[in-house]
């Protein structure tokens, strides 16, 4: 695996709707820039190799660097795969949908659910949205929530970024009912 | 890494938000760097404290207030996230300032002792603090230009970083950015002042003739 740069995002919320959010809501994200590993290879009908090649590693690399820059219990979680134009949608989700690479993240935040997802085919410089849930259950109204990423110079055209983010609470002023509640 | 609470004063100069964005090269065309360098922009949302106001406006009694407060709130989130002043060597500010606002506002928070002179004394510098400013819409990217903060021409650690919050500056708001890294370029190679040979249009003319 070849990483050019590994780049951390905190994001802290004082206020939100004109009202002071105290603690204030913070909000991490750890992206890889790595060299696609089926660039220039054509259609590679089996990516398992380049799974078993890959993934565990990022996970390892990328999971306690998240949790570490958000500095608290996780509580919601989320990923990201944003391939280069020269690369296919599915080498991304290769990388992130698969146990290898996602138990990292569920281990380090001591969570049981699945992670939802953003994936995409797009220029360096792109902006993108990954979606948070929380960590144990997703139907928790109150921590559906994204943050926004741009890398300024990833991906390259055979390059893809891989990112995780953490939330350490909902959403700085939730207040919709529980889901429960319009059962 | 670092708190993310800030300090009561840092809350009370109006601030919305403060944004973290660190990078680690670690291959530049396909090459380590021999220098590996932590880069990293701090960015605080701030409301803008001269809004509806003229161009007539001293500005100076708001700048005293508000920007010594932004000053330590990101400088200190760029000491622990980098890894201490010793560490840093290169350093660089910049605003935003939101649609409703004057560009003057913009400078009123960076270009006075009340920011550069913090920044620089906290982050253990000596050079002018290079910076950009702009008048922007939310989301819009800044690049922010940093230098060596006590030998501004070694030209080695000329670099940029590029800030963004997705969702600041509102049109009433203003985007105060601190920046520093804690080195050159990943392979800077291009001289200095002190290698270079002279060059003017009338030598490069006699070069080519």
């Amino acid at each position: 695996m070849n990483v050019r740069k590994i780049i951390t995002l905190v994001e802290d919320t004082l206020t939100e709707g004109g009202r002071a959010v105290d603690p204030a809501a913070r909000v991490a994200v750890v992206a890889a820039v790595i060299e696609n590993p089926w660039h220039g290879q054509g259609f590679v009908e089996d990516l398992a190799p380049g799974i078993d090649a890959t993934a565990s590693d990022l996970g390892k690399l990328l999971a306690p660097r998240v949790v570490e820059a958000l500095g608290a219990p996780v509580e919601a979680y989320g990923k990201a795969a944003i391939v280069g134009l020269d690369g296919e949608v599915e080498h991304g989700s290769a990388l992130i949908h698969t146990l290898k690479f996602g138990d990292h993240f569920r281990i380090a935040a001591e969570a049981t659910t699945l992670l939802p997802a953003v994936e995409k085919r797009a220029a360096a410089g792109t902006v993108f949205d990954i979606p948070l849930k929380h960590k144990t259950d997703a139907t928790i109204r109150s921590h559906h929530q994204s943050i926004e990423v741009r890398l300024a110079d990833a991906p390259h055209p055979g390059e893809i970024v891989i990112a995780l983010a953490a939330a350490a609470q909902g959403r700085p002023q939730q207040r919709l009912a529980s889901l429960s509640t319009e059962q | 890494m670092f708190s993310s609470n800030p300090s009561p004063e840092a809350r009370a100069a109006g601030i919305r938000k403060i944004v973290y964005l660190q990078e680690e090269v670690l291959l530049e065309n396909g090459t380590a760097p021999a220098v590996p360098a932590l880069k990293a922009t701090a960015a605080a949302v701030v409301a803008n404290p001269w809004l509806g106001t003229g161009p007539d406006t001293d500005l100076s009694e708001q700048a005293k207030l508000i920007a010594p407060q932004i000053a330590r709130e990101l400088t200190g989130r760029l000491l622990a996230g980098l890894g201490g002043a010793e560490a840093i060597e290169a350093f660089g500010k910049a605003a935003i300032v939101g649609t409703a606002g004057e560009i003057e506002h913009a400078g009123a928070l960076i270009h006075t002792p009340y920011f550069g002179n913090l920044v620089r004394e906290f982050l253990d510098g000596t050079s002018i603090i290079c910076f950009a400013d702009d008048r922007a819409e939310a989301g819009q990217p800044l690049v922010v230009p940093l230098w060596h903060k006590t030998q501004a021409a070694t030209r080695s650690h000329y670099q940029t970083a590029t800030a963004r919050v997705a969702d600041g500056p509102l049109p009433h708001e203003i985007v105060v950015i601190a920046a520093a890294s804690t080195g050159p370029r990943p392979h800077a190679r291009i001289g200095d002042r002190t290698t270079d040979r002279p060059v003017t249009a009338k030598i490069l003319a006699g070069a080519t003739a």
